[in-house]
């Protein structure tokens, strides 16, 4: 990695770099702006604790072990609810995308589900299920699934017509057509899938906990509202933005890892 | 016994999601209470039993859907202090964020024991859910200036007294329920029209904000929020619950009907523990305010000032019959339901 950079590459890291330091000017600022406007009264400091008192409170929740319980609990719902609509979405994805009579068959449905919010079924699964993490799954589960199945049907359409029939006079096996062929086609499209599917996946898991009262960080933060403790609020507000945040940094660093080879990562590539 | 005939048809209704649901079950990861079914007699005769002479043969797991409210703050004494494991019970006690999935989780098997306001369940007797409750959750004080619930206004409100809330905007929590029905009936009483107020529904923590920023003229607030509100000036003009009647049974603790029939026993021993917390609660104020660290994150300068509300060990019927006239005179619900059914 270090040795000898390329022009272009090192204006890519320049670049980058300086990004970054914009980014967390950009935070700077805003940290800045509510620090100053509850002490100087412009916000109402009941209600706006100032940044400081708030980033306190933080500090403090790291050294619960409650507080750890929450998060572990959060992602923990996060991970299995993902997996589950990852699996269900690329195998539905891809046995529906291959089949042109199916495809047709079911696009309208799929048009008609997909819009259905997720949290217009809070009320069904607390009846099935009450505070417990199923509640968060199927949440989850039924929004991550149509992010996920989507971009697969998109990635499974975009298989070059003259490799699949290149494929198909070599007598490939339908695994191995779909291993050599599908697959790498919608790997891409898999990831963006798993991206947004990721994010969606924590905003139902939190929802959950939230609204529904499943164990978890959104739970946590439902009761410190409840209790008018307003700088813990916040503190775990700020928590769960946090998560957000490392969620989107990891879902983008397993994109990279994963299509390495891939023309949209490669970066000895011309663009 | 694992399967009302009630729960069955809500869920045969729902067999579509079902079927996503089992399938989740099945890769759901924690496998320690996938049955739904109430875990009665289990035979796992825990260490305590077999030491506790005075137990009962078997310890039965009981969970109980609560909010986490200072309310409820007798429960959580009553298992710090060991009344329940007394009576045999293991319980476990379930925050269900604003109280919205206690009923159906009570009426599903979910939890075998809840906590609810009074006018939430004559509504659900309304509506025929089969719930019965076993004893008092929360009582209003006698001092309708000093009681854990107050209709505030800003310190400087032209609003002096009742009759001052006609044609008024005032934030409660839940439209339609006790803090409506009651508000009325203080207006009512001092001579003013109800029907001109606007209510406003909003979570608690966000009346004491509607006040301040004088987004409604005025707001119902139980505690914490009431000690914070006037803490920071506001002007408290009464209770809406001590102010209608005194020891106002404002929330229970109940359970279906058909759990209580099939489980008379455990009824009774659960009854039993919830009764003696109850008392104890009411009879050390202090020990309540100090279990509130323990499930809130209520301010413990807040918790110390706070008015609790009255946890005697017996409900008030009287003021169930009141509540249900005045949930009738408010087209609440259809008529006076049978309190026979309802109440012990």
């Amino acid at each position: 990695m270090t040795t000898v950079a390329t022009a272009p590459e090192r204006r890519r890291r320049r670049l980058s770099g300086s990004t970054a330091a914009l980014g967390i000017l950009g935070l700077f600022t805003i940290g800045a702006l509510l620090e100053v406007l509850p002490r100087i009264g412009v916000l109402n400091r009941r209600f706006f604790p100032p940044s400081s008192e708030i980033l306190t409170t933080l500090i403090e929740q790291l050294g619960e072990g409650a507080f750890w319980t929450a998060v572990s609990d959060t992602l923990r719902g996060w991970a299995i609810g993902l997996t589950i609509a990852m699996v269900l979405g690329i195998a539905v994805g891809v046995i529906i995308g291959s089949v042109p009579f199916l495809r047709d068959v079911t696009s309208s449905t799929i048009e008609f589900l997909r819009p259905i919010p997720s949290v217009a079924l809070i009320p069904l699964v607390v009846l099935l299920y009450g505070t417990k993490l199923q509640s968060a799954l199927i949440l989850i589960v039924y929004a991550a699934f149509w992010q996920v199945l989507v971009q697969v049907l998109y990635g499974v359409a975009d298989v070059d017509p003259v490799v699949r029939d290149t494929a198909r006079s070599y007598r490939f096996s339908r695994w191995t057509q779909l291993r050599q062929v599908v697959w790498p086609t919608a790997l891409p499209y898999v990831m963006t899938g798993f991206r947004l599917a990721a994010a969606v996946a924590l905003i139902l898991q939190v929802t959950a906990e939230l609204v529904i009262g499943v164990p978890g960080l959104g739970r946590n933060l439902g009761v410190a509202q409840s209790s008018g403790a307003v700088s813990l609020t916040y503190a775990l507000v700020v928590a769960v933005g946090i998560i957000g945040i490392a969620i989107n940094l990891f879902a983008r660093a397993l994109e990279r890892r994963i299509l390495n080879w891939h023309p949209s990562v490669r970066r000895d590539v011309a663009r | 016994m694992s399967m009302s005939p009630f729960r069955f048809s809500r869920r045969a209704g729902l067999a579509a999601v079902a079927t996503l649901a089992l399938t989740l079950t099945a890769c759901g990861g924690d496998g320690e209470t996938t049955d739904t079914a109430s875990p009665t007699t289990d035979a796992t005769t825990s260490d305590e039993a077999t030491d506790d002479a005075e137990a009962p043969a078997e310890t039965v797991d009981l969970t109980v859907g609560v909010i986490p409210i200072l309310d409820v703050a007798p429960i959580y004494l009553g298992v710090q202090e060991g009344f329940f494991e007394e009576e045999g019970i293991n319980l476990t006690l379930e925050l269900a964020q604003g109280g919205a999935a206690i009923i159906p989780g009570v009426v599903s098997g979910q939890f075998q024991f809840g906590f609810s306001n009074t006018i939430s369940l004559l509504l659900a007797q309304d509506n025929n859910l089969g719930l019965k409750a076993i004893a008092n959750g929360a009582q209003s004080t006698d001092d309708p200036m000093e009681d854990f619930g107050a209709v505030v206004v800003p310190g400087d409100s032209d609003i002096q007294d009742l009759t001052d809330l006609e044609g008024k905007r005032i934030g409660v929590n839940t439209l339609n329920n006790i803090q409506t029905t009651t508000i009325n009936q203080l207006v009512r009483e001092a001579g003013g029209d109800p029907s001109t107020i606007t209510y406003v529904e909003l979570p608690f923590p966000d009346i004491v904000q509607a006040v301040a920023n004088r987004d409604v003229d005025a707001g119902q607030l139980v505690e914490p929020f009431r000690t914070l509100s006037l803490n920071a000036g506001d002007r408290n003009l009464g209770s809406n619950l001590a102010g209608v009647v005194d020891n106002m049974e404002v929330a229970m603790y109940f359970t279906s009907q058909a759990y209580a029939d099939e489980n008379p026993d455990i009824v009774e021993r659960f009854t039993r523990a919830i009764n003696k917390s109850l008392q104890y609660a009411d009879e050390n104020p202090v020990a309540a305010r100090e279990i509130l660290g323990t499930y809130t994150n209520i301010d413990p300068a807040v918790a110390e000032a706070a008015v609790l509300p009255r946890w005697p060990g017996e409900i008030n019927r009287d003021t169930v019959q009141l509540l249900a006239e005045l949930a009738v005179g408010d087209g609440l619900i259809s008529a006076v339901p049978d309190l026979d059914v309802l109440l012990p």
